[in-house]
């Protein structure tokens, strides 16, 4: 074996010494023969004569030692890859067209699979991930809802299929006391226990114990990295210290390790991956019978062996035990998830269908080699032709041929790879703010495997073909007619039609796609919000517990802040609510109807909100019957609601339900009765949703929160009141932070940035798709023009006129476009079901979209055909004859 | 003249060994020896031995180095490795085996 190495690598390297040593022995024996025939008695002549004869080709004996020194293969590569280099050297034309058109298309194919490998294939940076899970409840009206705390701690001291169990909500906090101006800082509150869930611990210090979850032990924290470096120095002696927080004193128990990842949550969301600043304890407070309110969300680590399902299953065992000891835990349902498909669940399709889409550039981009490399075949035929009659066996043409295309393939690779690390950054930027995991998104080693692999397998793909085609060229004809070819193109030029008919149908499938996308973007953008998002300026403000301790004072601040801002110049209205649209706020509660009972097993149900009297003008959300609230509606007057339209519709159908009374209590006292006072119309919670949940609003004087957004209608540019904005809410609370300034224009984006993502992305393959094609039907049709000129000349000196040749021209792309069309159309209606959850309002199969893309696609190759077609019909029928 | 028979996959090798054992040779005196001592019956193209002697040499079964042949000229000479001589007598040992089945079979039938 090592013998057998050794001996190969001195051969390789010893190259020339090997060979000339080779030559020496063979001269060697050849004057040995001529001796014994000279012996035999013959002339020198005669005897030398006799000894080629019998010795046979010398070099054919060479070539076979060195197969047999086991070189071969490996020099013979070198000599095709040097010989590769020199052909396309020699047509530069060619090669740029080739290579660059699949950089473009590899390199676009990496791109796609850099976001894929880092968002879908890459495991959760936790440890054994695929043992975290979701924990949620679900019922027919709510799908994925949040926990109620005394059901969790119910799970968590009952479940057995869990290492461990955790639960979080969203509470921000404001940093104060800190290097700099009041800071919001995204916040969480945590069971004990929870990094010990996702497997994470902190880099100092420790993390909550099961004490901090007493009330009243809520004043301690854990900050992040980030939050530790930027406002603390990265102090060591931080643990133990005490920070200003909401004007209170908490004590630093902990600080994460950089890279601590946010799992994602639904409830006041904060995206997989993004920044939390500080995590501080879940404390559980109130009557533990009260099972009526969710707002934290469950997570889990399974035991080894337990899947999600037998988890659920025993979950749901002991939701029907709560079920019967507390009436509101009745009727719902446990959902376990793993945490995996909760993070990317969303994305995953879009990105498949990315992928789907690039990878049919890239067989388009095949398909246009193989046809750019047939027709240069022809072209070679000679050559093939000499080299076969030379004694080249037909597989050793096959071999430098595809050697060829591999070169080809591996050169636009590397380019692709580099136009990748580019696009990936660009990509990356572009990309929908809520999209999972982006921050990890980079071209890392498994990209670089996948383009070599792709690139590699792209070679062969359009090469092999060719090749073999080109191979079976007929030595003595090649020879015979010079290199023209008239009988032997009738197979290879079935093979390169066939080629520009499945390039131009690939590239209609994706015309239809960024089409339905495109349709379904425009719908979006022109459907009706429910309110009006043009000049208006948003932000977020939490006044401090320590501060605003009743509620009095806090519906002051508010009132005052708003009456402020309403007197400042330029200024409509401005207003204040517990939440804005398309932000994720999702707070239901029960309630009871004056009249009216539910459905065996069911409540009713409502989205709850706070607003003051002009938030709904601010927004422009319009009333639809009733009034707004008014600073009437105060502590000392009813309490008073306006709802929503599906409210109004669901508990008083055909009813006026302005006057209606709803109540949260089970035995409710006359003072607990609330009266709707007006009906607004519906802002969904996504564009897309088909409908606005039930919801209703309080008076934010009657009913006020400490966390509000604000909503300021201006009559010009928003931009230029963001500054007077902060300077009133400075003048009534110098160590208020002003956080999320936005306008609702930019949350209105927002929300259609998927869907953009989406179409940009698959619009842009389309097009590169439609150039291709539109390259591939030039090349033939130039081609066969070119193969015809005689034909073409002969015609004319026959008496055909110039447009009767154009349309012989004509006609033959025609053909080839139309059944590509067809073909293009029937594979669009078959695929195009795979986007049915990516596309809004519009039928996979819509007739606008498939007649536009059918007849886009015609002109673009018709387009793609005149030039040549042109250059046929003025051919002189002279010089055409002459080229004979 | 004698009729020529054409070699049998494999048994060049064998033959080339065999001719090997009794002492170092060249290329062409392999051919030779063959030759004179099959009574012309087998007959060695070059063609196919120089590659056989390049194969044998890579697996190690023999070696090569350059001498003087008898007429005072640079020759490469080849001889048996000691792996090849154990190659050889394993290769004879299942020649003798085929050829007596063989015999065996033409014979009964």
């Amino acid at each position: 074996m090592l013998n057998d190495l050794l001996f190969r690598l001195r051969a390789l390297f010893r190259r020339n010494a090997v060979e000339t040593e080779l030559g020496e022995e063979l001269i060697f024996h050849f004057e040995n023969e001529v001796e014994k025939y000279k012996r035999a008695g013959m002339s020198e002549d005669e005897a030398r004569r006799r000894a080629r004869m019998v010795f046979g080709g010398q070099e054919q004996v060479k070539e076979d030692c060195r197969e047999a020194r086991g070189t071969s293969f490996i020099e013979a590569t070198l000599q095709d890859i040097r010989y590769a280099a020199r052909q396309l050297a020699g047509h530069p034309t060619f090669a740029v067209v080739i290579i660059l058109t699949l950089a473009l298309s590899i390199g676009a194919n990496s791109a796609i699979f850099s976001v894929i490998d880092s968002v879908l294939l890459k495991s959760l940076p936790y440890p054994q991930p695929e043992r975290l899970v979701r924990i949620f409840l679900t019922n027919a009206t709510y799908p994925k809802f949040a926990l109620n705390p005394f059901d969790f701690r119910d799970y968590r001291a009952r479940g057995k299929s869990f290492d461990g169990l955790a639960a979080i909500t969203r509470d921000d906090l404001q940093l104060s006391g800190g290097s700099g101006a009041p800071l919001m800082l995204n916040g969480f509150r945590i069971t004990s226990g929870y990094f010990r869930v996702l497997g994470l611990r902190p880099e100092l210090g420790r993390e909550f114990d099961e004490k901090a979850e007493l009330a009243g032990n809520q004043q301690q924290v854990i900050l992040s990295d980030r939050l530790w470096r930027a406002q603390f120095g990265a102090a060591k002696d931080i643990v133990g210290r005490k920070i200003t927080l909401n004007d209170q004193p908490f004590t630093v128990v902990g600080v994460m390790p950089r890279g601590t990842e946010h799992p994602g949550n639904e409830y006041h969301s904060l995206v997989y991956g993004n920044d939390v600043d500080v995590w501080w304890p879940f404390t559980f407070e109130g009557n533990p019978a009260q099972r009526g309110s969710h707002y934290i969300e469950g997570f889990g680590r399974l035991k080894d062996g337990v899947t999600a399902e037998q988890a659920q299953s025993e979950m749901n065992a002991i939701m029907a035990q709560l079920g019967r000891e507390y009436p509101n835990d009745a009727h719902w349902h446990v959902m376990v998830n793993p945490l995996y498909r909760e993070v990317v669940g969303s994305s995953q399709r879009m990105l498949w269908v990315l992928l789907g889409a690039v990878g049919m550039v890239l067989l388009i981009a095949c398909a246009n080699a193989a046809n750019l490399l047939l027709a240069r075949a022809s072209a070679r035929q000679r050559e093939l032709a000499v080299r076969l009659a030379l004694g080249a066996q037909r597989s050793r043409l096959v071999r430098q041929l595809l050697t060829e295309s591999l070169l080809i393939a591996l050169v636009g690779g590397t380019l692709g790879l580099a136009m990748a690390v580019g696009g990936v950054k660009a990509l990356v930027s572009f990309l929908p703010s809520d999209f999972p995991r982006a921050h990890e998104i980079h071209v890392s080693a498994p990209v670089f495997a996948f383009t070599f692999l792709i690139s590699a397998a792209t070679g062969i793909l359009f090469g092999l073909i060719p090749a073999i085609q080109a191979s079976r060229t007929d030595p003595r004809q090649g020879l015979h007619e010079g290199g023209r070819t008239a009988t032997g193109s009738g197979r290879s030029s079935r093979l390169r039609n066939a080629l520009v008919v499945s390039e131009v149908s690939l590239a209609c499938v994706l015309l239809i796609g960024a089409g339905l996308m495109l349709r379904s973007l425009l719908n979006l953008l022109h459907l009706d919000p429910g309110f009006k998002q043009e000049h208006v300026l948003t932000a977020s403000l939490s006044l401090p517990e320590a501060q605003y301790k009743t509620s009095v004072m806090t519906s002051q601040f508010f009132d005052e802040l708003t009456t402020k801002l309403s007197s400042l110049p330029g200024v409509e209205s401005a207003g204040a609510g517990t939440d804005l649209p398309w932000t994720g706020y999702d707070e239901n509660t029960s309630l009871n109807v004056e009249g009216k009972q539910p459905a065996p097993h069911e409540e009713f149900h409502a989205r709850y909100h706070s607003a003051t009297p002009d938030y709904f003008r601010a927004l422009g959300v319009p009333l639809l019957s009733g009034r707004f609230f008014t600073k009437a509606d105060n502590k000392d007057a009813p309490t008073v609601l306006i709802i929503n339209r599906v409210m109004a519709e669901k508990y008083w159908p055909h009813e006026n339900a302005v006057g209606k009374r709803v109540t949260f209590e089970d035995k409710p006292t006359e003072k607990d009765w609330n009266t709707v006072v007006g009906v607004v119309g519906d802002v969904k919670d996504k564009p897309n949703s088909a409908s606005a949940e039930p919801a209703f609003w309080w008076a934010s004087l009657q009913v006020p929160y400490r966390n509000m957004s604000l909503a300021v209608r201006t009559a010009s540019d928003q931009q230029l009141l963001v500054d007077a904005v902060r300077d009133e809410v400075k003048g009534l609370d110098p160590a208020l932070a002003v956080a999320n300034v936005q306008l609702m224009d930019e949350i209105v984006q927002g929300s259609v940035a998927t869907p953009r993502f989406a179409f940009v992305l698959v619009g842009m393959f389309a097009g590169l798709a439609i150039l291709l094609a539109a390259i591939g039907t030039y090349g033939v049709i130039a081609y066969s023009i070119s193969q015809r000129t005689a034909e073409f000349g002969l015609r004319m000196a026959m008496g055909a006129q110039r447009s009767d040749v154009l349309r012989l021209v004509l006609m033959q792309a025609a053909k080839l476009v139309l059944t590509g069309t067809v073909l293009g159309i029937g594979l669009g209606l078959l695929l195009a079901r795979v986007l049915k959850n990516l596309i809004y309002e519009v039928s996979p199969a819509d007739p606008l979209t498939f007649s536009a893309v059918a007849l886009m696609v015609i002109a673009i190759a018709v387009l793609a055909c005149y030039v040549p077609a042109r250059k046929a019909m003025q051919a002189d029928p002279m010089v055409a004859l002459r080229a004979e | 003249m004698t009729e020529r028979i054409d070699l049998p996959q494999g048994t060049l090798d064998l033959l080339i060994l065999r001719t090997l054992s009794l002492g170092p040779q060249h290329g062409w005196a392999i051919s030779e020896r063959v030759q004179q001592v099959s009574s012309d019956v087998l007959r060695i193209q070059q063609g196919s031995l120089y590659p056989a002697l390049h194969r044998l040499e890579r697996r190690g079964w023999i070696k090569a180095k350059w001498g003087t042949s008898e007429n005072n000229r640079r020759a490469k000479y080849y001889e048996l490795t000691r792996s090849g001589r154990k190659q050889l007598e394993a290769e004879t040992e299942s020649w003798r085996k085929l050829t007596a089945a063989v015999a065996q079979i033409l014979e009964s039938m």
